[in-house]
C-alpha cells in the first residue's frame, strides 16, 4: 500500500513509468502507423543474391533465408499486431463490459448465468480456445483477432461486474433514482463512467497479452499467413537457422518485447496517474 | 376559541377543502426475512399540506427512512406496502405503473438525501446534476438546462453560481453539497420534498443555514416538507407539524409548538427529558432504558410498554390514539379522557 503523503519521489516514479512505456508504445506504434515510410525496404522484395546475411550497411538487421530484409519485415509486422491487438481488445472491453455491468447491476438470475458462462470460458488454457476457435472459424487473421477478444471477454466482465457492484454501493445511484432517472440513464450516465478507469487501465494490459497472443498463434500458423510478415511467423521461420542466423529469430523476439514491455509499463504508468486517492496531491 | 378554529390555525389548508400534498393513509410496511415477514412500518397514517414542513422524528431503526421510501416508491427489493394507501395531492401511488411512479420522481416530488457528498456523482460537474431533473422529465436541452442550474444554485445562496456550476462536487463545502442536492430537488419545483435527516453530516452553524433555506423555501415556493430527523431540536426550529415514531408506529403527533409544550406520550416526554439543553444543567445525561423491539417480537400491547415508567394494566391491550387537543393526538391509555 503506497498510500503516502505527497512527495516528489512518489509524482516522479508515475511519470517515469508512463514516459517509458508512453515512448516505447510510442515507438510500436509509429512503425505500425507508417510502415511505408520507415522500412527501409518492401517486406516481400526478395534479393536472392543476399540471403541469410548478417547485419549490414545495406540491412541493418540482416536478412532471412530468401532474402528479405529482416528490419522492414519486423517494421510490417508491428502493424499486423497493433490492428490485431486493438481489434481483440476492442472486442473483449466491449463485450467484456456490457455482460460485466449488466451482471452487476441487475444480479439475480442474469448475473448467475452469465458470471457461470464467464468461468466456462475462464476454464479453459487461453491459447487452447483460441485455437478451437480458429479451428471452428477458420483460418485467416480477422478471425484471429476475433478469437483472441472472446478470450478477453471473461477477464473485462469480471472488473466490470466488481467496479459496478461497488458503484452501486455508492449513494448517488440512490440519488438517480429519487429524480427519476431510468435503468438505462444510470447505467449510461452514474455506472459506466465510474467504471472505465479500472478497464482502461486491463486494456493496455491486454493489449500487450494481444501481441503474445497474436504472436503465438502466428507461430503456430494459425494467424497471418506467409508471406505477410508477423512476429509470431518470423520466429517460427528464424526457428529453423537458430545455428546460421540468430538474428532470425532474435530481431522478432526483441520486437515482441519492446512492444509487451511497453504496453504494461504504460499500463501501471496509466493506473497510478488516474488513481484518484493519488491525485488528488 | 373553539376545537376546530384552534385546529385550523395550526393548518390553515384543512378549511380549503384540498387534498393534502402527501397523504400517508394506515401503511404498513413489510420485509421478508428468512424468520418470516417484519412489520417495520405499522400502520402509519400522516399527512403533509402545502406551505408546511412536517418532522417525523424517530429513533434509528424506527421505520421513518422506510416510510419516506414508500413515498417514493424506492424501498428495498425484499420490502413491501402491505397495506393502506399514498397519495400525492389525492392521486393514489399504488394505482400507478413503476413507470409512472419514476415520473413523479424528481418532477412532482423530490428527495434530499442524508450525505450529500455521496448523493452527488464524483466525475461529473454540478451544473450537469443539478440539470439533470430538466434533462429526464422536460427534455431540455443541455445548455438550457446548465444556465438554469446556475440560477438554482444562485436560489439557494451559493456564492458566485457561475464559476461553482463548473466544479466537480468534492470541490464544495459539505453545507454546499447539501445546498446542491437541495437545488437538484428544486429544479421542477416539486409539490413535496422529502429531506431524510438532510441536517446530520453538518456542522451546527451550517445545519442552521440548511434549515433555514428549507424554510425559506416553504415560504416561497409553497412547497410541502416531510422533514425526517432524530434532532428534537431540527422539529423545534423548523417544523409546523411533528410524527413521533417509535418501532414502526406513530405514538404521537402534533402541531410543534403544542406538543413540546405538553407531550402526551410518555416515550416523547422521555425523548425531551434525555435531550440536553443549555439551560438546565444535568450532572448526568439522561437515557432511556432498554431497546427498541426487534419487529419480529413486539409486544402485543403498547410496544413503549417495557420501556415506559408509567406502565400499567391496560398497557397490555394495544392503545388507540386518543386527540388530547385539537390535531394532538397519543397512542397512550393515559391520553384516554378521563386519565388526562
Amino acid at each position: 500500500m503506497s498510500a503516502a503523503a505527497p512527495s516528489r519521489h512518489i509524482t516522479w516514479s508515475r511519470w517515469r513509468l508512463l514516459a517509458i512505456g508512453g515512448a516505447l508504445v510510442s515507438l510500436v506504434l509509429i512503425a505500425a502507423a507508417f510502415a511505408e515510410f520507415v522500412a527501409p525496404f518492401s517486406p516481400y522484395d526478395l534479393d536472392v543474391a543476399s540471403m541469410l546475411q548478417g547485419p549490414s550497411a545495406a540491412h541493418w538487421l540482416g536478412t532471412d533465408e530468401i532474402g528479405r530484409d529482416v528490419l522492414s519485415r519486423a517494421i510490417f509486422a508491428a502493424r499486423i499486431s497493433v490492428e490485431v491487438a486493438l481489434v481483440a481488445v476492442g472486442v473483449g472491453l466491449l463485450g467484456g463490459t456490457v455482460i460485466g455491468i449488466a451482471a452487476g447491476y441487475f444480479g439475480g438470475l442474469l448475473d448467475q448465468a452469465l458470471m457461470r458462462f464467464m468461468e466456462l470460458l475462464f476454464s479453459f488454457p487461453a491459447i487452447l480456445l483460441a485455437i478451437i476457435l480458429m479451428a471452428s472459424l477458420g483460418t485467416n487473421i480477422l478471425n484471429a483477432m476475433v478469437a483472441i477478444g472472446i478470450i478477453f471477454i471473461p477477464g473485462f466482465s469480471r472488473l466490470a461486474r466488481a467496479a459496478t457492484n461497488d458503484v452501486l454501493r455508492h449513494q448517488y445511484i440512490d440519488a438517480a433514482r429519487t429524480i427519476g432517472m431510468t435503468d438505462a440513464r444510470i447505467l449510461w450516465r452514474e455506472v459506466l463512467p465510474n467504471v472505465m478507469t479500472p478497464l482502461l487501465v486491463e486494456a493496455t494490459v491486454a493489449f500487450a497479452y494481444a501481441v503474445l497472443l497474436e504472436s503465438a498463434l502466428s507461430f503456430l500458423g494459425l494467424g497471418a499467413q506467409p508471406p505477410e510478415p508477423s512476429w509470431g511467423n518470423m520466429l517460427n521461420t528464424g526457428r529453423g537457422f537458430m545455428a546460421q542466423a540468430p538474428w532470425l529469430s532474435i530481431v522478432p523476439g526483441m520486437a515482441m518485447f519492446i512492444a509487451v514491455l511497453g504496453f504494461n509499463l504504460l499500463g501501471d504508468g496509466l493506473r497510478d496517474a488516474l488513481d484518484p486517492h493519488l491525485r488528488e496531491t | 376559541m373553539t376545537a376546530a378554529l384552534a385546529a385550523a390555525d395550526v393548518r390553515p389548508h384543512r378549511l380549503n377543502h384540498r387534498p393534502a400534498t402527501l397523504s400517508i393513509d394506515r401503511v404498513s410496511v413489510e420485509i421478508a426475512m428468512r424468520r418470516g415477514k417484519a412489520r417495520v412500518v405499522d400502520d402509519v397514517t400522516l399527512e403533509v399540506w402545502p406551505s408546511e414542513i412536517v418532522g417525523l422524528i424517530g429513533e434509528s431503526g424506527s421505520g421513518k427512512t422506510l416510510t419516506a421510501l414508500s413515498v417514493l416508491g424506492l424501498l428495498p427489493r425484499r420490502a413491501r406496502i402491505a397495506s393502506g394507501q399514498i397519495r400525492l395531492n389525492g392521486d393514489s401511488l399504488a394505482d400507478k405503473s413503476d413507470a409512472d411512479r419514476r415520473r413523479l420522481r424528481g418532477d412532482r416530488m423530490a428527495f434530499i438525501p442524508q450525505d450529500a457528498l455521496r448523493a452527488l456523482n464524483p466525475v461529473l460537474r454540478v451544473d450537469r446534476q443539478v440539470g439533470e431533473p430538466l434533462k429526464i422529465h422536460r427534455g431540455t436541452a443541455w445548455s438550457r438546462a446548465k444556465a438554469r442550474a446556475v440560477d438554482l444554485l444562485g436560489s439557494v445562496h451559493i456564492a458566485s453560481p457561475e464559476q461553482r456550476a463548473r466544479e466537480y462536487p468534492h470541490q464544495y463545502s459539505g453545507g454546499m453539497q447539501q445546498r446542491a442536492m437541495i437545488a437538484m430537488g428544486l429544479a421542477l419545483d416539486p409539490e413535496l420534498l422529502v429531506a431524510d435527516e438532510p441536517t446530520t453530516a453538518l456542522d451546527v452553524t451550517v445545519q442552521a443555514q440548511v434549515l433555514r433555506l428549507l424554510r425559506e423555501i416553504r415560504d416561497t415556493h409553497g412547497t410541502a416538507i416531510l422533514l425526517i430527523t432524530h434532532d428534537l431540536g431540527v422539529v423545534a426550529t423548523t417544523c409546523d407539524w411533528v410524527y413521533v415514531m417509535y418501532a414502526g408506529a406513530v405514538l404521537e403527533s402534533g402541531p410543534v409548538a403544542r406538543l413540546f409544550r405538553s407531550p402526551q406520550h410518555p416515550y416523547t416526554q422521555a425523548l425531551l427529558r434525555a435531550t440536553p439543553t443549555v439551560r438546565t444543567v444535568q450532572a448526568e445525561l439522561v437515557s432511556i432504558p432498554g431497546q427498541i423491539p426487534l419487529p419480529f417480537d413486539l409486544p402485543q400491547g403498547c410496544r413503549f410498554a417495557d420501556r415506559c415508567p408509567k406502565r400499567f394494566a391496560r398497557c397490555a391491550e394495544p392503545p388507540p390514539l386518543f386527540e388530547a387537543a385539537p390535531g394532538h393526538v397519543s397512542r397512550c391509555w393515559l391520553a384516554e379522557a378521563g386519565h388526562g
